[in-house]
């Protein structure tokens, strides 16, 4: 083999060996793990069982679907959000855009626990926002915002926003001005503009956005377990569950492929339905 | 609410001496972190069926340890904040060394007992040594290990202290009897915890916790040990004689309490801030917990239902194959010395089981230690000891219908 052809393949080998060691052989373990039966004193054993699957879609099909709802339900919600703030940057941000940018960064420079944590003690049912509140008469004496799904919707919305704007910011910043002058040059309306030119261009970081934000919310074990409640529980949880308390190895991997079997299903339609070459950008 | 915001802005320390729980807030304990040692035993599960072993050590037989002498080190797995602390040092872990010539090797590795039991399962199944002499798990794990044969048999021909010493409830109880494999740590109760200024009212009975008034603030455990058993003993059911019938009214009853919107969260340790903080009013819990609170809010009161409360009891035992189990021995004996045992005591603030304790204790010129002396809480009282009930002792199959009914309660 001559040198040359050689050396491609020896610089893909570092992140081969990565992928192999820390992506496929977890995978796979998890994979076989799902398969077995048994219990924490006996062993599990593998089986080829498929009671794991069963199981785990007939206990928490509806675990399920809240995940994938909040997940979806937070991502429409940081676009929303995002969408017009990465504009408003990229666009007419002038000298200052780094420093927007670095705003929009700062929270990142505290532990995603830490920060999530501190609304547990801003938003108490007596501290010091809600409390004053209740003592002025504004909110009634039940009212809570801690332990409800807003609470939980809300605290993934503000932990994931940066997953958006940063991807939408790339994406608006790419545009080329001249595509813009051009759309007017042809008597296009502002308005016109904007959903012909620069919204179809700056699809690619919608849809990377979407996947930075869908793919981690809906796994979210941090925020349903400590700004939800009863009715919040997600599918991180349930799996951390399975693994920590219950000891149920092989039921805590099938939920696991069950939820990324969900999130490739989601992701694939997504994909579909904006159109794959789009999102190569 | 001024003195909300003081409580949570000024949280020095009372005493120059750090307590558990001075320490606690400091660390952020109940931040939820996943322990990796956990994480690491879910990896390669594989493991062989050892019922075999059970009928083996099933009878009472002679302790049959790998050596019959002191080795000169004891390794030592505890719970984080289980033993007492001053200025960096470990006075009764240094006292012991001075006095026996044993060196202790003393971690706090464990963090609950279903994930620490998960790291030392397979190489117990397999026969095989571990690195521990002596650990400390709770007496529903002692009795689940002991019907494996997980545990060594307690030569107790070298525990005079314990003898002498311990409490009567902690001789001879039904996770172990005869103190064949273990001898109590220290020990809790899972009761009611609540705050008056907000409750309005004295809070006796089970039924408190399923009052509609207290609609969304009222705390529930993710415990199934804790809540199951709380549960039953509500419905006027001894746990010890609890069919699964009987745990399915005590899921419904739960799920009822669910639904009608009373339960605000399943909490595990957080739900001492919760308290505090008034986001809860009234809640199950550990009796521990709210001695320590009681010095940030001396209103918090702490009961043991009429219908019955739970107490459970952190054992010390020797695993099986342990290489140095005599100094394991050596080490349980030292702390059944009441003076070593109230050391202990007055830096934990869990129940002591050496009642002799509770006279030194009081015989201390501090304030706070005189406080320990005389709390129901570290001390309970013979009134309060007659309404405490064991933890059911599961066999394998109903451990798995009773996770399977509690799950369905705290995942909705």
């Amino acid at each position: 083999m001559r040198r040359g052809r050689l050396v491609p393949f020896l610089l893909s080998l570092p992140g081969a060996i990565w992928l192999l060691v820390f992506f496929a052989l977890p995978m796979a373990t998890m994979l076989s793990v799902s398969f077995q039966e048994g219990s924490l004193e006996e062993g599990y054993r593998f089986t080829g069982t498929a009671t794991n699957y069963t199981d785990a879609v007939t206990k928490y099909d509806f675990i399920l679907w809240r995940s994938l709802l909040f997940g979806l339900i937070v991502t429409a919600l940081t676009l929303v959000i995002s969408y017009p703030l990465a504009y408003w940057i990229a666009f007419r941000g002038g000298r200052r855009k780094n420093l927007y940018l670095l705003l929009i960064l700062l929270p990142f420079f505290t532990p995603y626990l830490i920060r999530t944590l501190s609304w547990k003690f801003i938003l108490a049912d007596s501290g010091f926002l809600l409390g004053t509140l209740k003592d002025v008469g504004i909110l009634d004496e039940g009212f809570r915002v801690l332990a409800t799904p807003i609470a939980v919707i809300s605290g993934m919305t503000y932990n994931f926003l940066p997953f958006m704007a940063l991807p939408l910011y790339v994406a608006l910043e790419r545009i080329d001005g001249r595509f813009l002058e051009a759309a007017q040059d042809l008597y296009s309306s502002r308005r016109e503009t904007f959903l012909r030119v620069t919204l179809p261009l700056s699809l690619p970081g919608v849809f990377a956005g979407s996947l930075l934000t869908f793919i981690p919310a809906v796994g979210d074990y941090i925020d349903p377990e400590y700004l939800g409640g009863v009715n919040t529980t997600m599918i991180g949880q349930v799996i951390q569950r399975e693994f920590l308390t219950s000891n149920d190895y092989p039921e805590g991997a099938a939920i696991s492929f069950l939820l990324m079997a969900g999130i490739l299903v989601g992701v694939f339609l997504y994909a579909r339905a904006l159109g794959t070459e789009e999102m190569t950008g | 609410m001024d003195d909300e915001i003081r409580r949570l802005l000024s949280q020095a320390p009372r005493r120059s001496v750090m307590t558990r729980r001075d320490l606690l807030r400091r660390m952020g304990i109940g931040a939820g972190a996943l322990s990796v040692t956990a994480l690491a035993a879910a990896c390669g599960i594989r493991g062989e069926a050892e019922r075999n072993r059970t009928e083996e050590n099933g009878a009472a037989q002679d302790p049959d340890y790998t050596t019959d002498e002191i080795t000169g080190t004891l390794n030592f797995a505890n719970w984080p904040l289980y033993i007492d602390r001053a200025k960096g040092k470990r006075p009764t872990i240094d006292d012991f060394e001075k006095s026996s010539d044993i060196q202790v090797n003393y971690q706090e590795v464990i963090e609950d007992n279903e994930s620490f039991f998960g790291t030392i399962r397979e190489p117990l199944a397999n026969d095989q040594q571990i690195e521990w002499d002596l650990i400390v798990v709770t007496d529903w794990l002692i009795a689940k290990m002991a019907r494996l044969g997980y545990l060594e048999q307690l030569d107790h021909s070298r525990l005079p202290n314990f003898e002498q010493n311990a409490g009567e409830v902690y001789k001879d109880p039904t996770y172990d009897p005869g103190n064949a494999h273990s001898i109590p740590w220290q020990s809790g109760i899972t009761g009611i915890g609540y705050d008056p200024k907000r409750t309005g009212r004295e809070i006796t009975s089970f039924e408190d916790l399923f009052d509609p008034a207290f609609a969304g603030k009222v705390g529930m455990f993710t415990e199934m040990r804790d809540t199951m058993n709380l549960t039953l003993l509500g419905l006027g059911v001894d746990p010890q004689e609890a069919t699964v019938e009987d745990a399915e009214r005590a899921q419904q009853k739960l799920l009822e309490q669910r639904e009608a919107g009373i339960v605000r969260e399943y909490y595990g340790n957080e739900y001492a801030d919760a308290l505090i903080r008034g986001d809860v009013w009234i809640t199950m819990a550990w009796s521990g917990d709210i001695f320590q609170l009681q010095f940030d809010d001396p209103d918090l009161q702490f009961v043991v239902p009429d219908e019955g409360g739970i107490l459970w009891v952190d054992n010390m035992a020797i695993p099986q194959n342990a290489a140095h189990p005599i100094d394991a021995l050596e080490f349980m004996n030292f702390v059944y010395d009441p003076e070593v045992a109230a050391q202990i005591t007055a830096w934990v603030n869990y129940i002591c089981p050496v009642p002799a304790a509770q006279d030194i204790l009081a015989q201390a010129k501090d304030n706070y230690t005189q406080q320990v002396a005389q709390s129901p809480l570290v001390f309970p009282t013979p009134e309060m000891e007659a309404r405490l009930h064991s933890y059911k002792t599961l066999e394998e199959d109903e451990e798995e219908a009773w996770n399977d009914l509690f799950n369905q309660v705290i995942q909705g």
